[in-house]
Order: structure tokens, then C-alpha cells, then sequence
């Protein structure tokens, strides 16, 4: 009954949770739903609503160690292009962003599809590729700092085994470092690209490949052709979850390469907490969060709009 | 495509090699995701001798635990040279109460916003649901200005507070999901039947709950054990929870570089998770899709 | 046995009615039958009887004491689902359990009145299983074990059988007959199946778009329809919709229609058997309904010994044999009618047949309004 359904669906919305006592009684039976959620739902206003208006604000003061809500305009959103730090934040923000979403997609989906064979001892090798995704980006950080050392770690190890013409010194050269990062982000995330898209792929309705098979099409053609069109909407989520990992990365910078060498490695995230808690500049703090945010929502919005969307249609 | 017909197998020469390439490549990733791991443990079981002289790759030539005791109890954070465990015991006695507060709530909200639904859940719901994707560093500032209204800055409970509070919207999307799943009918059977909102609650909707419950706390627990952002802005020295304390041990520059040792602390910080990521691996790929796909 | 009135019961979200004016009246003992498409609103008046939908105008009033603020709990009425909503978690005993738990029944009293109640339903072997160990028969039992255990003055059915396959259901609905047969609680039951309505009610609400159509006994809704909608929703096949004109032969009124015979387009006069009622439509058209059974094969024996048996030729288009009888598809008035023909009798498509149609069980209607006239 389709339409009751929707009719009663309609009632809940309406405010309908069924008829109640009259009375005090009554009255706190109704509202319980709301009294149970009030708090969550206050929490989210100020936690989340209200310090965004906060933060907003402050970005509009001229704020140093202490906050100050004096409003002085929008100047600090032209003055902070002005920094070459934030210069080098917002442009490797973009190049590690690219690389990172990139390079994990294509090792992501290459594992699943590579995992998708009926292979023996599946299930340890999905273990191994995602466990990354269960630690700390500051174990990733450590770990990876100390394999990256040229003194200590990887290049060492292949001069001892006698390719002293190995060179691996990304980590210490300003131009390359921010590369050392995508390596350790791509080794922490790509796994995670694998699971949704196995995922997606196990779901894939079998009837429709045996008849692609039979049409004589080719394991690659099925792929190309019918597989990966059938599961685009686990990409564009995966996608969406890596910009927005991509946008929040701190820890990894923090532990890898703690922005350096000099401010090569800047991100915005970095330089927001730098600026905030070392710097003493609240006003450039808030500023680049503000805009950090802006960023995530001019993705995110749309998304859920489209995904909520396409949830009550289906 | 688990179910290929027989032939996509055909026996012939080129599909064994094709195999043989296939395991081979997914060796190698193999390889690629353990080597840092396995690195990392043989690395905290030498000593620093064998660290310098040796191969980065060679097993240790004698285990010593002691680079693990060192970590624990002695390794200097800052000026405090008490090791790990202090710093351990906090992320613990943060995680804990969290991820319980955390997850009860979610499990409260998702159950009121789909069994009893009021007007305007939905946007209650969507509100709750876009603080799951705000960049922290927009309330990192009035944050750490609250705590200290509070009394609350530099505090494990403080960061209970924190963990609590931006957990919730993780929380919520995980249990209305799920509760969207169960049937209005139980809910109506079991009013007529004389239940109220809570006994519904704890002797329906609960005992059904038990695996996106697994899920919730494994996720919260991650994410909160694994948390750097605000532990490394809203506290110091003794207070803080492991994740920083791990760093600030590897980057302490003050005498002789004891790369064992700062192995074996990331390797201790990383256990509690990894951990759990081997036990119920399953439910933590669960959260992970649960976390990302579908609002 | 309790007694169950609605007074002008609407419902309303925002501009959308749901309901628009429900009145009833049913007496302590009677199986009333809500029946009608998807979406004309039964559900949502079951679940207002129930409490678990706020009502936006009217009252629910039972045995006397208007319930329109009143918890569903403490209505003292038992309902059974569609989906049966047994708590997964509990196992057939707790299901049964639950609502006496949460009235405070002492435990010993509790085993009492399930082992009776589980005896009465014959799932005592099923006790101790939980709901996904059931048959969907089992679960239907036990969702039933469920409303009867608190034995409420009133039962609600919400379409309870329609999960079962054909047989279970037959099965089901003869035993929930002898159980009301045998409590004699008062019954409501939401249905879009007509022969379940009709076997099942002593009263049948058809309801469409909010309203109810028709509040009858089954057998007088089947003979004497309120409306079309009514004689085209109950029956099947349906009532034959047959447009006509009303024509004085002299010795009375009857209806004429076209209809193809013998090679040839002709008119059909019928003699109405109650030419009173139709007095003002002389001259005038109107809808002519006849069910099925009562146009049939001429057979000379019973054409004489019923009064209002009249005999025409009409050419056959379709024929399709369901066993007992040969469903007979002609054109009336311009319209396919069905005739059922006793399967020995009849002919081949295209042929030209000699049928009977038993005017006392014919209806006329206003084609304007749809109205019975």
C-alpha cells in the first residue's frame, strides 16, 4: 500500500507521532523525541553553527594574540594573499590535492579490480591494503619520515646494498617534499579507495556481466563498458571523501615533514594552526579556516543535496 | 564478477601466466602497505648500534625489548621524561568515555529522528549531518576560548568534552541509517502493546542494534584515539593524549637520536586501533563506507 | 464486545485530505471491513482507531468515551499488522508476553493466559523460537496470538493476510471467521481484496479518495451498489456498465441498447422489473448494471419460472472458460459486458448467441452522477 505508506510517512513529518494522553503526562510523551535530540540539536548550534559565526567574526577583526571584535571588513581576506606562506599553502594544497585524489583512485580502483579476480586469500590481502586507514597519521608521519631520511632510512638501505647511486632525498629538498607527503597519503587512503569500490563491484548485478560475456564482450570491455558505469556513484563518493580528507590534512604534515623544510610543505590546515597557535595571529587564523570551510561546503552542499535527493526518489 | 563463467578461466597457457602476473603484482602491493609496518617493528627491536651499522631491512640480530620499555616508562616528552604511558592512560581515559557518550547519543538521535519523527526532523538531521564535514579548524579558535570558560583547557575531560560533541553527527548518520532500515510496525505494535518511548527503545530498537552499535564505537574510537588536531591545540604538557605526545617525542632534537625508540612509541600508539582493526575488521570497513556513502 | 463510533472523522495534511468526514457506527460484535484501492485513506483510519495517528477533526468515540486524546495503550484495542511486526529479538513467548508485561499482568497469569491463547492458535510447539525461525503462516498465527492474548474489546486488522500465498491466505481467512464466530469481539478489518471483504464482514465500508462509499452488509453492497465505483470494485469480474436509454413498451418501462446479432446491429428492449423507481428517467439515459451471474445462456426451464428472465441474441467476441463456468465477452450499448455461460452451452467467437438477463437483480444509475437511481 504505496500510498498509505507515504500518507503515514506524511503524518510523521506533520508532527504526528500518534495520539497521547491529554495531561502533563501526555504533553511529555509527545515531546519526548524532541526533548531527546534538544540537546544534540543545541550542541550542534553553538558547537558547530555558532562557532563558524565565531570564527567568521573574528576573521572580520584585526585580532592578534587575543581575540578582538573590533570589525576592520573583509581586508584580512585580501591581506592574507599577501603572504607567500599562504601563497605556498593554497598552491600545495592544489598540487597535493590533485596527486593525492589522483594517484588513490587509480591504485584504489586498480587493487579492487585486481582483488575482483576470484583470488586465493582475499580476505588477508584486503587486511593488508586498508590497515593503513586504521592508524594514526602520525604513526604514518613517523614511520615514513624515518624511511624517507636519506641519512637513515630507504636510501641508505640500497647504498648498503650497493646502488650507491640511489638518491631519495625528497623529503629534504623544498621543491620535492611536498611529494613525500602524497606518497604517505596515498599509502594511508588508497586502501580505503579499495574497499568502496570492491565494494560497489561485488554488488554489481552478476546476470548482467554473464550477459555481457555471452555477447562476446572481452574482460576489459565488461569492465570499461558495463562495470564501471554501473558503479559511477561510489566514485564520486570516494571522491567527495578524499577532497575533503585532502582539504583537512594536518597530522600527516605535522608528522612527516611539520611543514618544512622552511614552509615548503604549507597547507592550509597548517598554517591556520600556526598562525593560531604560534604566531598570534587569530585574524589570519580565522581568516584561512573560513575559507578551508567555504572550500569543503562549495563541495560538500551539492553533494549531499544531489545524494538526499536521489535517496528520496529511490 | 566473482561468478564468471567457467571458460573466463580457460586452461590455456596465457591465462596461467596471466595468473601468475596477477599474483605477482598483488604481492608486490602487498609488500608496498606491510614494508613500513615491518620496518618499523624490526626497527624498535634493535638497538641503536645495529640500527646504524645494519641494514634498514635486515632482521634483528638479537630482540631486545628494551627500545619498548624505554618508550613506555623513560623516553623524554619535552622536559618530562616519563615516556609513553602517562600520555597512553590519557588518550584512554579520553577515548573511553567519548566514544560511549558519543555513540549513545548518536543511537538516541537516530532513533528519535526516524521511529518519532516531529516536524522539521529532517532539518535537524541535515544540520547534524553537515557538521560531519566541517573542517575542525573553523572551530578550533572559539573552542579553545570556551574550554577555558569552562575551566576546561589543558584536560582529558575537556577533550571528552570536544570528542563528544563533534562525534555526534558521525554517531547520528551511523544509527539513523541503520534505524531508517527497521520497520515503523514494530514501533506502532509495540505502542499499542503499552510501551513507551524508552522501554521501546531499550527492549526493541536496542536488541537490534548490536552490530551498527560495533561499528559506531569502532569508528568513534578510531577517529578519537587517532585524533591529533585538537589534542595538539587544546592541550599541553600533561594532558595530552598520545598522538601528541608521540610527536613531540620524535621531534624532540635534544641528544642522541634513538630511532628504536621513537619506532616503538609509534608502534605502541598505534596498537589499540590496529588492534581492533584485526578483530572486527569487518565493522571497521563497514563504518568506513557507512561513514562516507549515502546521507 | 464493545461499540465503535466515528463522527465526521477528517484528516488533513496541510492542503492534501486524507479523510474527509468519516462516519460510522458499529455495534459491539460486528466485523466491520474497511475495503478500497491503495491510498483512499482505510490504513490511515485504522491507525486513528488505533491512536497511532492524530486525528484533525471529528471523534473516535468507544463504548461511549471519546478517545481522541487517549494513548493508544490504554484504548484497550489489539492490532495485527501487515508486516506482523513481531519483535525480532524475542522469542514467540516474549512476543505474546509483551503487551501483558508492559500492563503489569503477574508473571504466572502471563503463562496462563499464553498457554491458552497459544493452544486456541495451535503454535504451542513454537514457543521458544524467535520470529526468523517461522513459516510466514506461523508468524501470521503468532502476530494474531499477540492481539488475542490481552483479549481488547476491540480488534484492528491491517490488510493481515495479504503477505501469504493463495492457499494460506483461504485458510487464514476461515480461521479468523470461526475466531470472531467464537470470541464475537468487535472487529476492524483493512482490506483491498473484495472476496476477503465479502466473506468476512458483517458490514463493508468501501472507501475511495477519503470518503466512504458505501457502509452496508456484503450482500446488500453486492446487489443493490450505491454507486458504480461501488458494483465495479466489488464482484468479479465486475458489475456489466451497460449505457441504455429508458423506453415506454406500453406495458411498462425498459432499457434499450444496441447490440450486434445475427450479421446485423440491433436494438435490445429489457423490461425493468421494478418500472416505479425509474419513472422519471423515461426517455432519458442511464447506466444499466447487471452482474455477471445474472446474464447467462438461455436455458427455456428457468426463463419460465423466473418472473423478470428475458431472452436476447448478441454476437459472442471472447470466451474464456474458468472451469464452472465459460466467462462470455459481448458488446452491449457499446460497452464489453460478461456473461457467465454454463460451459456445456456456449459457442464460438463470432457467433451469434441467445443469452438471458435476469432484470431483478439489474441496477440503473445516473450516468452523470454515477448514482444508484
Amino acid at each position: 500500500m504505496p500510498a498509505d505508506a507515504v500518507a503515514s510517512a506524511r503524518a510523521a513529518d506533520t508532527g504526528d507521532a500518534g495520539a497521547g494522553d491529554a495531561g502533563a503526562r501526555g504533553w511529555l510523551q509527545r515531546h519526548l523525541s524532541k526533548l531527546v535530540v534538544a540537546p544534540s540539536f543545541a550542541a550542534a548550534l553553538i558547537f558547530f553553527y555558532g562557532f563558524i559565526l565565531w570564527t567568521v567574526i573574528i576573521s572580520l577583526t584585526g585580532s592578534r594574540m587575543l581575540p578582538s571584535y573590533e570589525i576592520v571588513g573583509f581586508e584580512n581576506y585580501v591581506n592574507i594573499w599577501r603572504l607567500s606562506r599562504w601563497e605556498t599553502a593554497v598552491e600545495n594544497l592544489f598540487l597535493f590535492g590533485v596527486l593525492f585524489m589522483g594517484l588513490s583512485m587509480a591504485l584504489g580502483c586498480l587493487l579492487a579490480v585486481l582483488l575482483d579476480q576470484r583470488i586465493r586469500a582475499e580476505g588477508a590481502l584486503r587486511t593488508i591494503y586498508l590497515y593503513p586507514m586504521a592508524i594514526s597519521y602520525i604513526v604514518t608521519g613517523t614511520a615514513w619520515k624515518w624511511l624517507l631520511d636519506p641519512g637513515i632510512g630507504l636510501e641508505k638501505a640500497m647504498h648498503d646494498l650497493g646502488w650507491t647511486g640511489f638518491a631519495f632525498n625528497w623529503i629534504n629538498d623544498p621543491d620535492m617534499a611536498i611529494y613525500t607527503i602524497v606518497l604517505a597519503a596515498v599509502w594511508q587512503a588508497s586502501g580505503f579507495v579499495m574497499a568502496m569500490v570492491l565494494a560497489a563491484l561485488r554488488g554489481v548485478d552478476d546476470e548482467i556481466i554473464k550477459a555481457a560475456w555471452l555477447d562476446g564482450a572481452s574482460l576489459a570491455n565488461i569492465y570499461r563498458r558495463i562495470i564501471i558505469p554501473t558503479i559511477r556513484p561510489v566514485f564520486l563518493s570516494a571522491f567527495v571523501i578524499l577532497m575533503h580528507l585532502a582539504i583537512k590534512t594536518f597530522d600527516l604534515v605535522m608528522a612527516l615533514t611539520a611543514a618544512g623544510p622552511g614552509t615548503a610543505t604549507s597547507v592550509p590546515a597548517t598554517f591556520m594552526y600556526d598562525m593560531a597557535f604560534q604566531r598570534d595571529r587569530l585574524d589570519f587564523a580565522a581568516t584561512s579556516a573560513v575559507m578551508m570551510l567555504a572550500t569543503v561546503a562549495a563541495i560538500i552542499v551539492p553533494y549531499l543535496y544531489s545524494e538526499i535527493r536521489s535517496g528520496k526518489r529511490g | 564478477m566473482a561468478n564468471l563463467p567457467a571458460q573466463a578461466a580457460a586452461d590455456t597457457l596465457g591465462a596461467r601466466l596471466g595468473r601468475v602476473a596477477l599474483y605477482a603484482a598483488l604481492g608486490l602491493f602487498a609488500l608496498f602497505y606491510l614494508m613500513p609496518m615491518l620496518v618499523m617493528i624490526a626497527t624498535s627491536l634493535k638497538d641503536v648500534e645495529e640500527i646504524r651499522s645494519g641494514s634498514l631491512l635486515a632482521w634483528p640480530q638479537s630482540v631486545s625489548l628494551d627500545a619498548w620499555r624505554y618508550a613506555w616508562s623513560e623516553a623524554c616528552i619535552g622536559v618530562e621524561c616519563t615516556g609513553l604511558a602517562p600520555y597512553f592512560r590519557n588518550s584512554v581515559l579520553m577515548a573511553v568515555p567519548a566514544v560511549l557518550l558519543s555513540s549513545l547519543f548518536g543511537a538516541l538521535n537516530g532513533y528519535a529522528l526516524t521511529k518519532w519523527r516531529f516536524r522539521g526532523a529532517n532539518v535537524v538531521f541535515g544540520m547534524l549531518l553537515f557538521g560531519s564535514f566541517i573542517p575542525f579548524q573553523v572551530v578550533l579558535l572559539p573552542m579553545s576560548q570556551t574550554l577555558g570558560f569552562l575551566g576546561l583547557a589543558s584536560s582529558v575531560p575537556g577533550l571528552v568534552l570536544v570528542h563528544t560533541v563533534y562525534g555526534i553527527a558521525f554517531t547520528t548518520l551511523f544509527f539513523r541509517n541503520y534505524y531508517v532500515t527497521l520497520p515503523d510496525d514494530l514501533v506502532k505494535a509495540a505502542t499499542i502493546d503499552g510501551a513507551g518511548f524508552f522501554t521501546i527503545f531499550w527492549r526493541i530498537i536496542l536488541p537490534l542494534s548490536p552490530s551498527i552499535i560495533v561499528v559506531t564505537v569502532i569508528w568513534q574510537f578510531t577517529q578519537i584515539w587517532n585524533d591529533f588536531l585538537f589534542g595538539a591545540s587544546f592541550t599541553s604538557g600533561g594532558a595530552q593524549p598520545v598522538t601528541v605526545a608521540l610527536n613531540n617525542l620524535v621531534n624532540t632534537t635534544t641528544g642522541v637520536k634513538l630511532y628504536n625508540v621513537d619506532m616503538a612509541a609509534a608502534i605502541i600508539a598505534a596498537l589499540p586501533t590496529l588492534l581492533v582493526y584485526i578483530v572486527a575488521g569487518r565493522y571497521f570497513v563497514r563504518g568506513l563506507t557507512a561513514g562516507s556513502v549515502k546521507g | 464486545m464493545a461499540h465503535l463510533e466515528v463522527r465526521n472523522v477528517r484528516k488533513s495534511f496541510g492542503d492534501t485530505h486524507v479523510l474527509k468526514g468519516i462516519s460510522l457506527d458499529l455495534a459491539g460484535g460486528e466485523f466491520l471491513v474497511l475495503l478500497g484501492p491503495s491510498g483512499c485513506g482505510k490504513s490511515t483510519l485504522l491507525n486513528m482507531i488505533a491512536g497511532l495517528d492524530s486525528i484533525t477533526d471529528g471523534e473516535i468515540v468507544i463504548d461511549g468515551r471519546v478517545v481522541n486524546a487517549v494513548h493508544p495503550k490504554n484504548r484497550d484495542i489489539a492490532m495485527v499488522f501487515q508486516s506482523y511486526a513481531l519483535y525480532p529479538n524475542m522469542t514467540v513467548k516474549k512476543n505474546i508476553a509483551f503487551g501483558l508485561e508492559m500492563r503489569g499482568v503477574p508473571a504466572d497469569e502471563r503463562a496462563r493466559l499464553i498457554a491458552k491463547t497459544s493452544a486456541l492458535l495451535q503454535i504451542d510447539h513454537l514457543l521458544d523460537r524467535k520470529p526468523a525461525q517461522l513459516s510466514g503462516g506461523q508468524r501470521q498465527r503468532v502476530a494474531m496470538g499477540r492481539a488475542l492474548v490481552r483479549d481488547p474489546k476491540i480488534f484492528l486488522f491491517d490488510e493481515p493476510l495479504s503477505n501469504l500465498d493463495a492457499k494460506l491466505r483461504v485458510d487464514m481467512r476461515t480461521e479468523i471467521k470461526k475466531l470472531h464466530g467464537r470470541l464475537g469481539t468487535t472487529i476492524v478489518y483493512v482490506t483491498h481484496d473484495q472476496i476477503e471483504a465479502m466473506t468476512l464482514a458483517t458490514q463493508i465500508a468501501v472507501m475511495r479518495g477519503g470518503v466512504i462509499e458505501q457502509l452496508a452488509p456484503p450482500q446488500d453492497v453486492y446487489e443493490t451498489p450505491a454507486n458504480m465505483y461501488v458494483g465495479g470494485f466489488v464482484g468479479s469480474p465486475p458489475m456489466n456498465f451497460v449505457p441504455a436509454t429508458v423506453v415506454d413498451q406500453g406495458n411498462g418501462l425498459g432499457v434499450r441498447f444496441r447490440c450486434a446479432a445475427n450479421g446485423g446491429d440491433g436494438d435490445v428492449v429489457l423490461p425493468l422489473a421494478d418500472p416505479a423507481a425509474a419513472a422519471q428517467w423515461k426517455d432519458r439515459e442511464v447506466v444499466f448494471g447487471l452482474r455477471p451471474e445474472a446474464l447467462t445462456d438461455y436455458n427455456e426451464a428457468e426463463a419460465s419460472i423466473r418472473e423478470h428472465a428475458h431472452a436476447f441474441d448478441c454476437r459472442v467476441d471472447v470466451l474464456e472458460p474458468t472451469g464452472a463456468d465459460t466467462l462470455t465477452y459481448v458488446e452491449l450499448g457499446g460497452s464489453t459486458a460478461i456473461a457467465r455461460v454454463n460451459p456445456r452451452r456456449t459457442t464460438r467467437p463470432g457467433d451469434t448467441m441467445r443469452l438471458m438477463a435476469d432484470m431483478s437483480h439489474a441496477s440503473l444509475f445516473d450516468p452523470s452522477t454515477e448514482r444508484r437511481i
